[in-house]
């Protein structure tokens, strides 16, 4: 083979792929804005004559929490106003090595219980349950920590006594309605075993007591890309897999699961990097095993806020885990991607993921120094290469106008004219630097994950947005 | 711009610049749109509330009395603001019954809704019937009845389970014996607006329909339509159960008659139930002996704290927590009897819910 071949074979390897991934992507694109239309179409209903009865399902919303005490007060009061007709709420100190437990047991008048503790699920010792005396919907798990959130979720589920576990993150702000909006799939259809619902970025929104106020968009470049990150991995893709049952990953701020179902695949992996992606593959092959149907599914209301990390530190700490998670968790159930009976999920999501997600940032890091090197060594005439870098950049910008297009035809969140327009800056310039920044993050939490170094609980620096507050 | 024309990579440069020009529509398309769309909301949003405010003070004259709906000026609704009318009409409409659901009936006559509710109902699209369809239900228009029955079988969820209740709106008596055998049919029927129509209907209606479609439905048909049985009359209801109880082993009616139990009827056949086989049905048999609260099943009871599922012995332990012929010194003693280690962590956990701990 020739240098000239060489040079050839590689500019239509990249080419091939860059299209292959954005055409993948707008046809998920495609089936999200169908999905949505159709959602929208019924929910309207839905809300008018959503009563609550007592055919609503009761929820356990499960909050596992390690060193949370700047803000689990504002959380934990936040969330027992949820409007539902029954739920519980049960916080999960994961040994906390701060005044967490201390400042609930203050707050709401917490007692030890004799709580009959039942480990369905694995997790580390359980030190006590408190039970609030002020609050009959609030207990507090006080446990050894475990070091993993996936530890302290799984004590949460063991002490749960209703049929759908609610995971929600301490920092995450929940809509008012979210477990009435996320329970909607549970009713209409009994198969439903996990449903998880839109996230969005609360950097920049105002938000009192817990709860979204106003939302606005961050000040800080970092956190506002991520507005527009995560417009595009909700808006579609996740809307775009959840129509064909092929949904891979339900977000570990916030997901409803049917329990018993949860319970029988084994709960949350406490070894596991990304925990939550673990738990829906194992929860497919679990549905696939017993031949029954199933679904799966996503609801793109947005129903809960969380902060976004706003210096590079945390950031790439962030998309590092997630990578070495998302390696990791196919790992670990590599059994769906030859099950003969896998259906969408073995025939088009993992592999979509495997080669596009996982192994995507080699190729893409890998695309942007060949074209870089060819035009430096003179193998490509610079001109050439601006093209490729040129389809590189428009197709990211695709993608986020298209995002942005399906929460301008859905939620409508950012009504002003400012914001729309900041958000198609971002869509622009976040692939001058940021975009090949995170795949370089990506292409190292992939070497982690291949090297099999494990993670922990990482403390991020928070916004203020969530600090309790003085009252 | 020669090395567009060089050697091998003309081809590979050509896909690219056509990649580069379609993305490049594409966005300018999507962004278009966008903003379009955006436009095109907020002119829509302005048009409405105008309109809105406009009606409001309408429709809110109107609910209080004949003679202000009968004689009021109406505001002028333009051919974009006709289903702006129908919705908001909708809305008052389905807030409110008794006199004042007549007085908007007789305001509605008069702003020519029954019309465009009528151009509204054979269309293709359903959003449109759907509204068509509330609008008739909330007109109580009998004339229609026919063309709103058709759309019972309908595909879409939404505009046949409309159907159903605008039939109930329109004329329960003639609903009811229609709507209920569908029930046990459209699985897909949300179960909380099932529960909304049966209840517009009233008790004394459905009663008698959903005692003979639960009794002659199959196990599976049978434990879903027991869920909707607490709208239905106290005694028929204590009658079925009663039967259900005494006649069925299936564990799923079984679980489904035992949480609606509220009299005494069937009590020994609800004994021998703490031995059944299914867990869920030993704990809903467990909850029931405790409401009852008879001296003679407190053995039973007390069998059940060992049990092999923590629901069950955690039902009984609080059954007999609640025990009224138990005092503090009873279900201490109780307690420190037992012998198996579960029986008495179950029992400490249900004496402290109750503050006896």
């Amino acid at each position: 083979m020739t240098l000239q071949d060489f040079v050839l074979s590689g500019q239509w390897v990249f080419l091939a792929y860059f299209i292959g991934i954005n055409v993948g992507y707008l046809l998920q694109n495609v089936i999200a804005a169908w999905g949505i239309r159709r959602y929208l179409q019924t929910a309207e209903q839905f809300e008018a004559e959503s009563v609550f009865s007592s055919l609503d399902i009761p929820i356990s919303v499960i909050v596992p929490a390690f060193n949370e005490s700047a803000s689990i007060i504002t959380s934990v009061k936040a969330m027992l106003q949820l409007e539902y007709p029954q739920y519980e709420l049960i916080v999960v100190n994961d040994g906390s090595t701060d005044d967490t437990l201390q400042k609930l047991v203050d707050e709401f008048r917490m007692q030890e219980f004799p709580e009959a503790y039942r480990a369905r699920v694995p997790c580390a010792q359980v030190r006590g349950v408190f039970r609030s005396t002020q609050q009959g919907n609030l207990r507090v798990v006080d446990k050894e920590n475990g070091g993993s959130k996936a530890d302290a979720a799984n004590a949460g589920i063991n002490i749960a006594r209703y049929p759908l576990v609610c995971i929600v993150d301490a920092d995450s702000v929940l809509q008012p309605d979210s477990l009435r909006r996320v329970v909607r799939p549970f009713l209409e259809d009994p198969t439903t075993v996990a449903v998880g619902g839109t996230v969005r970025i609360s950097n920049g929104c105002t938000i009192r007591q817990g709860f979204l106020e106003k939302v606005g968009l961050p000040s800080n470049f970092l956190a506002l890309v991520q507005v527009v990150e995560y417009l595009r991995a909700f808006l579609f893709g996740r809307m775009g897999w959840s129509p064909i049952n092929g949904l891979l990953i339900i977000s570990g701020a916030f997901g409803l699961f049917h329990k018993e179902t949860l319970v029988e695949a084994g709960g949350y992996n406490p070894k596991a990097v990304g925990e939550d992606m673990e738990l829906v593959l194992r929860l497919h092959r679990l549905m696939k095993s017993k031949r029954k149907p199933y679904r799966i599914t996503f609801v793109p209301d947005p129903v809960c806020w969380t902060d976004a990390p706003s210096n590079l530190r945390d950031l790439k700490s962030q998309r590092v885990r997630w990578q070495n998670g998302l390696g990791q968790a196919l790992a670990l159930n590599r059994e769906l991607i030859t099950d003969p009976r896998g259906g969408t999920v073995t025939w088009v999501a993992i592999p979509f993921y495997v080669i596009f997600e996982l192994f995507g940032p080699i190729i893409e890091v890998a695309g942007y120094l060949f074209i870089i090197i060819c035009a430096l060594m003179g193998w490509i005439a610079w001109p050439q290469a601006a093209i490729f870098l040129g389809l590189a950049i428009g197709l990211g910008v695709l993608l986020s106008t298209s995002a942005i297009m399906l929460e301008e035809q859905s939620f409508h969140m950012y009504p002003r004219f400012k914001q729309l327009a900041l958000l198609y800056l971002v869509a622009i310039f976040e692939n001058f630097g940021f975009r090949q920044l995170t795949a370089v993050w990506r292409f190292q939490g992939l070497m982690r994950w291949l090297r099999g170094r494990e993670h922990k609980w990482e403390t991020l620096t928070r916004s203020d947005n969530l600090a309790d507050e003085e009252t | 711009m020669e090395w567009l024309f060089r050697s091998e990579f003309d081809a590979i440069t050509t896909v690219a610049l056509w990649s580069i020009a379609v993305v490049v529509a594409t966005t300018i398309v999507l962004f278009v749109y966008t903003l379009g769309l955006r436009f095109a909301t907020l002119a829509s949003d302005r048009r409405r509330a105008r309109f809105i405010r406009a009606w409001r003070d309408v429709f809110a004259s109107a609910m209080l009395s004949e003679d202000a709906a009968r004689q009021c000026t109406l505001p002028p609704v333009g051919r974009s603001s006709r289903t702006d009318l129908l919705e908001e009409w909708n809305h008052s409409r389905s807030m409110v019954d008794g006199t004042a659901a007549e007085n908007l009936i007789v305001l509605a006559r008069r702003t020519g809704i029954p019309g465009l509710a009528l151009n509204l109902l054979h269309k293709r699209r359903v959003r449109p019937r759907i509204l068509a369809v509330q609008t008739f239900g909330h007109l109580r228009d009998s004339r229609r009845r026919d063309d709103i029955r058709s759309l019972l079988d309908h595909e879409n969820t939404a505009l046949s389970i409309t159907a159903a209740v605008a039939l109930v709106d329109i004329d329960p008596s003639y609903a009811v014996p229609i709507v209920i055998p569908m029930i046990e049919k459209r699985r897909d029927w949300p179960r909380n607006r099932i529960s909304i129509m049966l209840r517009m209907a009233g008790s004394e209606r459905i009663s008698e329909p959903m005692y003979r479609a639960i009794r002659s439905a199959n196990n599976a048909n049978r434990t879903y339509l027991l869920q909707f049985s607490r709208l239905i009359e106290a005694e028929v209801l204590d009658a079925l159960l009663e039967d259900l109880i005494r006649d069925s082993n299936d564990p799923g009616v079984l679980n489904a008659a035992l949480k609606l139990v509220g009299g005494f009827g069937g009590v020994p056949r609800i004994a021998a139930l703490t031995q059944h086989d299914a867990w869920f049905v030993r704990m809903q048999a467990a909850k029931v002996l405790g409401r009852i609260g008879q001296e003679e099943h407190l053995s039973l009871l007390e069998s059940l704290l060992d049990d092999p599922e923590w629901w069950v012995r955690y039902r009984a332990a609080q059954a007999i927590a609640s025990l009224p012929f138990l005092g503090p010194n009873c279900l201490r003693r109780l307690r420190e009897r037992q012998s198996d280690r579960y029986a008495s962590d179950i029992l400490q956990q249900s004496f402290a819910e109750v503050g006896l701990a």
